[in-house]
C-alpha cells in the first residue's frame, strides 16, 4: 500500500459524498471547527476522528453496532491481554510496566469505527479512502490488510514469493468480509461478544459454515473420512501451505527520538503440524498447523526485569490459521507426506531447548506411523461408541473385562492418539 | 347623569372583555404548532470547509510540512 500525500488523505469528493446519508450532515457537525477560510482559525477545536466517541457521533443511527462495539477485539485488544497476563503470572506490581509497554507498541492497533469505515488506520498512516464516503464493507487492502498485512494479508494475497495466494482470493476474489462478517468484527455475535482472544470460543467462522459437505461425509473424499470428516485434524494441516513465524520480537523507546520501536530476531517461513494445545469440543482437532509467536522472555525488558516470569504457561508454537488455503498441497499429495515423516512435524529437535517447557503441549512425539499400519488396525468393537472416556489404556493396559493389552510395539504411541488407528465401524 | 357614567362603563369593560378573549385565543393556537411541527434547527454552515477540502492545489498550498522520521523497528512487524 503506496504512502498517500498530505493532501491526498483529506481531499473530499464532495460531489459524489453529498449524495450519501453522511453527506446531509455538514463538516462541523461532526469536526467542530470553524467556517471560514482561515486554515488555523478553521481548525481550532477542531474533533479529528469523530468516530473515536462512537456513542456521540454513531450511535444515533448505528445503535446496535455501537452498543456491541466497546466489547469487540478491535477495541479491547484483549487477545493481547490475554497473553501478556498469562506469560506475566498476572503479578499485579507488573501492571504500571505491562501497561506501559501496552501504550507504547501495543495500543496503536486499537480500531475506531472511521479507521475502517471511512479512512485507512492511522497507525499506517491515515488518510481517506474514498473521498470520505463512508464504505459500509471496508476496502481490504487498505483496511484489513493494513494492519494485518505481514502474516495474514501476505499469505491470503500471495506475496510471500514462491507461495500462492489464498484460493478464496485467488479464484474467487472474496475479500476478509466474506467469512469475517461485519457482526463478527463489531462484536455481535456470542462468540464475539467481550472475547478475550480470537481464538476463544467456537471457530467463527468455520470453513464448514460453507463446505459442509466434508462436515457430514458426504463429499466422498477419502482423505476427509478417513480423518474423521474433519474432526481429528484441522482443515488447514491439509489445506494450507508454509506459512510465517517470528522469532524473538523486543520492544522499547528509542533514546535518540523519544519514540517507540521493535525490533525482531528472525522472520522465517515454515509448515509443521502440532498437537492442539487448545483442544475442545469447538476445536476437536488431535493436529493443527503451528506458527512461532515472536515473544521472548526477555521481550519486553526494557521496561522491567522479570515481565514474563510464567513464559512457559503459553506455548510459543500457537494453534494457527494460515490464510493461504490450496485445494491441492504438498502433505495431501500422498498418505505418506505426514505418516511416517517426522520432517512435517513439530518434535521437540525443531523448538529452541529454552522454550521446550512452554511448547510440551504442542511438541509431536509420537509420529502417526505409516498409513498401512492405519489401514490394518482392528477397528474397536461398535459398542465403544458408548464410552464416555477417551482414555484407552483405562481398560487396555491391565485387561480389564477381557480387553486385549496394548502390544509392545504400541509403547511409543500416546493414549489419545489410540482412536487415531482404531476407529469404530 | 351618574347612569350615564355607569352605561359608559359597561360598554367599554364589554368591549375591553371582548378585546381580552379574542387575545387569548392566539397563543393558545401557537402553542399547538410548536407541539406538532417543531421548528428545524439549521445546521451550522460549512462552505469554507468544503471550498477548501475540495481544492487539491489549495490543499497542497495549506498541508503542513511532514517530517518523516525514520522508523527505528527492524524486522517484521
Amino acid at each position: 500500500m503506496a504512502p498517500l500525500e498530505p493532501w491526498e488523505k483529506v481531499l473530499v469528493d464532495n460531489e459524489t459524498f453529498s449524495q450519501t446519508d453522511h453527506g446531509e450532515l455538514t463538516c462541523i457537525q461532526c469536526h467542530n471547527g470553524t467556517n471560514v477560510a482561515d486554515k488555523e482559525q478553521a481548525h481550532a477545536g477542531m474533533i479529528v476522528s469523530p468516530s473515536a466517541q462512537p456513542q456521540e457521533f454513531c450511535g444515533e443511527c448505528h445503535e446496535e453496532e455501537v452498543a456491541a462495539y466497546p466489547n469487540s477485539l478491535h477495541n479491547t485488544q484483549a487477545g493481547y491481554w490475554t497473553a501478556i497476563n498469562a506469560r506475566n503470572g498476572n503479578i499485579p506490581e507488573d501492571h504500571p510496566a505491562l501497561d506501559e509497554m501496552f501504550g507504547n507498541h501495543c495500543a496503536t492497533c486499537h480500531t475506531t469505527c472511521g479507521e475502517c469505515h471511512v479512512s485507512q488506520p492511522k497507525n499506517v498512516g491515515g488518510g481517506l479512502f474514498s473521498g470520505h464516503v463512508f464504505e459500509a464493507t471496508p476496502p481490504m487492502t487498505r483496511s484489513c490488510t493494513a494492519c494485518h498485512g505481514s502474516r495474514v494479508g501476505n499469505e491470503f494475497l500471495g506475496k510471500n514469493e514462491g507461495i500462492a495466494g489464498d484460493v478464496h482470493f485467488r479464484e474467487a476474489r472474496m475479500s476478509c468480509v466474506k467469512c469475517h462478517e461485519g457482526a463478527d468484527l463489531h462484536g455481535m455475535t456470542e462468540e464475539t461478544a467481550s472475547a478475550d482472544h480470537r481464538l476463544s470460543g467456537a471457530e467463527d467462522p468455520k470453513c464448514t459454515d460453507c463446505h459442509a459437505e466434508v462436515a457430514s461425509g458426504a463429499d466422498g473424499i477419502d482423505m476427509h473420512t478417513q480423518h474423521g470428516d474433519g474432526a481429528e485434524i484441522s482443515c488447514q494441516v491439509c489445506h494450507s501451505v508454509t506459512y510465517t513465524s517470528c522469532d524473538g520480537c523486543h520492544v522499547a523507546i528509542s533514546e535518540t527520538s523519544g519514540k517507540p520501536f521493535f525490533e525482531t530476531e528472525a522472520t522465517y517461513t515454515t509448515f509443521f503440524i502440532g498437537r492442539n494445545p487448545l483442544q475442545s469440543e469447538d476445536r476437536p482437532y488431535k493436529y493443527v498447523p503451528v506458527r512461532h509467536v515472536p515473544v521472548a522472555t526477555t521481550s519486553y525488558e526494557f521496561y522491567g526485569e522479570n515481565l514474563l516470569t510464567n513464559f512457559d504457561s503459553l506455548p510459543t508454537w500457537v494453534y494457527s490459521t494460515p490464510h493461504n488455503i490450496q485445494r491441492y498441497t504438498p502433505q495431501n499429495a500422498t498418505c505418506e507426506a505426514c505418516h511416517g515423516n517426522p520432517e512435517i512435524f513439530l518434535t521437540a529437535d525443531k523448538v529452541k531447548e529454552t522454550e521446550l517447557a512452554a511448547n510440551q503441549n504442542v511438541i509431536v512425539n509420537a509420529i502417526p506411523g505409516p498409513v498401512e499400519m492405519f489401514l490394518a488396525a482392528m477397528p474397536q468393537p461398535a459398542e465403544h461408541a458408548d464410552l464416555v472416556t477417551d482414555s484407552c489404556v483405562t481398560c487396555h493396559e491391565e485387561g480389564i473385562r477381557n480387553s486385549p493389552i496394548v502390544p509392545e510395539s504400541h509403547l511409543e504411541f500416546s493414549n489419545d492418539s489410540c482412536s487415531g488407528c482404531h476407529k469404530l465401524p | 347623569m351618574k347612569l350615564k357614567h355607569i352605561s359608559v362603563y359597561l360598554v367599554g369593560m364589554v368591549l375591553l372583555s371582548a378585546c381580552a378573549t379574542a387575545k387569548a385565543e392566539s397563543p393558545t393556537a401557537t402553542e399547538a404548532l410548536t407541539a406538532t411541527e417543531p421548528v428545524p434547527t439549521s445546521a451550522p454552515e460549512a462552505g469554507e470547509c468544503v471550498a477548501c477540502h475540495t481544492n487539491k492545489e489549495r490543499l497542497i498550498e495549506t498541508a503542513a510540512p511532514i517530517v518523516e522520521a525514520e522508523s527505528e523497528s527492524k524486522g517484521v512487524g
